[in-house]
């Protein structure tokens, strides 16, 4: 198993005394001004020892890469997602209380030009998260990445034309973030 | 200000998910069971978020928290026992 | 404000009546997952939204507010994982669809390995 570098540590550890000051609700007493200093001595080292000797699971690629496309991922998170999660939303829940259940369900394939471990990771969650479509699994096959996806109502089996109606916006933006 | 709503919709999430317990019983498969689980979960932690609103005290927010984290292991413990990896 | 929070939790109270049915009426398991994330997303983005006017309007307590809106990412983040999780390890496991799907790319590939 490889070694994680220390950027890698540091931003795990950042990631987990964040999560440690919500928990105890300290962030509040420290924009108050008094913030018990035992807790916060402790949320430090330990923190610090978790991230140690789990960063080589959950950092692979650059640490800090995201802080650069940090206005492009708030769009994405904040406007372009929730559109999205809106919409197949009211789709699945109408398909769901229609009497005659119009459903078609099916696996289809899908290519996609993702290179980034995190982006295709992004990409795959966000189709997940959107109801109507899971991903089920991911192969790469001479260089090409493919999703096999679960979909509620296959409109065409055509690779092409399913990538476009189920991730055609979504990817258009995980790639711009991405790439 | 108390809204005393919040009491009812907490009461509504209990009954879809008591509606749910029918589906976790009759359930042909085990993927079935597993995610109807953690829907159960997600919808009785939604009903303890809201009492915790009502009742103002944040003991019930972490204990829903506690509840999905468990959750969320449980099913993926689960996901990968069915592949044969654990 | 009383009347935004009703209205954001009677969206998420819909949308959570709409995943029970789908759960319960939908022909096979696969297609069960998917009401199930409709639970997951919007029935919980709206009480944890509402949760948070309230918590930061009428409670005035920061610490429930930012607690909240952890646990709102904590559901987004986890539910994809599970999902993903669970429908490939069923898929793996043997689990398959009572009535044949018109398109099966994923078990015809995996017939040929």
């Amino acid at each position: 198993m490889k070694k994680a570098s220390s950027s890698a540590v540091l931003s795990t550890a950042i990631v987990c005394y964040i999560f440690w000051l919500v928990i105890t609700g300290q962030i509040v007493s420290i924009f108050q001004g008094a913030p018990s200093v035992q807790v916060l001595i402790a949320g430090l080292v330990v923190s610090f020892l978790v991230a140690l000797f789990s960063a080589r699971f959950f950092i692979h690629e650059k640490p800090f890469y995201l802080l650069g496309k940090l206005p492009s991922y708030l769009y994405y998170c904040f406007v372009i997602f929730p559109i999205e999660l809106w919409k197949a939303n009211v789709d699945v829940a109408k398909r769901a209380l229609n009497p005659s259940l119009p459903v078609n369900p099916g696996i289809v394939k899908i290519p996609s030009n993702m290179k980034s471990e995190y982006g295709r990771a992004m990409l795959a969650n966000s189709i997940t998260l959107t109801p109507g479509t899971i991903t089920m699994d991911i192969t790469e096959e001479e260089g090409q990445t493919y999703y096999y996806i679960h979909w509620i109502d296959v409109a065409s089996s055509d690779p092409e034309e399913a990538g476009e109606a189920i991730k055609g916006t979504l990817e258009k933006w995980t790639g711009r973030i991405w790439e | 200000m108390i809204m005393p709503e919040l009491l009812f919709f907490a009461v509504c999430f209990i009954v879809l998910a008591l509606c749910l317990l029918f589906r976790l019983i009759q359930g042909p498969s085990v993927v079935d069971r597993a995610v109807t689980a953690d829907s159960i979960d997600i919808l009785s932690d939604m009903a303890l978020i809201l009492f915790a609103l009502y009742s103002g005290r944040s003991v019930f927010l972490d204990i829903a928290f506690i509840t999905a984290i468990l959750g969320f292991i449980g099913s993926t413990i689960v996901a990968r026992y069915l592949e044969g990896r654990l | 404000m009383r009347i935004v929070i009703d209205i954001l939790i009677v969206i998420s109270i819909f949308f959570a009546f709409a995943g029970v049915v789908g759960m319960l009426r939908m022909p096979d398991s696969f297609c069960r997952m998917q009401s199930s994330t409709n639970i997951a997303t919007l029935g919980v983005l709206g009480v944890i939204i509402a949760g948070v006017l309230y918590a930061a309007f009428y409670l005035h307590d920061g610490a429930m507010a930012v607690k909240l809106v952890f646990m709102g990412i904590f559901y987004i983040i986890t539910n994809p994982i599970a999902g993903h999780a669970i429908c490939r390890g069923g898929y793996k496991h043997g689990v398959r669809p009572t009535k044949k799907y018109e398109v099966d790319k994923y078990g015809e590939d995996m017939v040929e390995e």
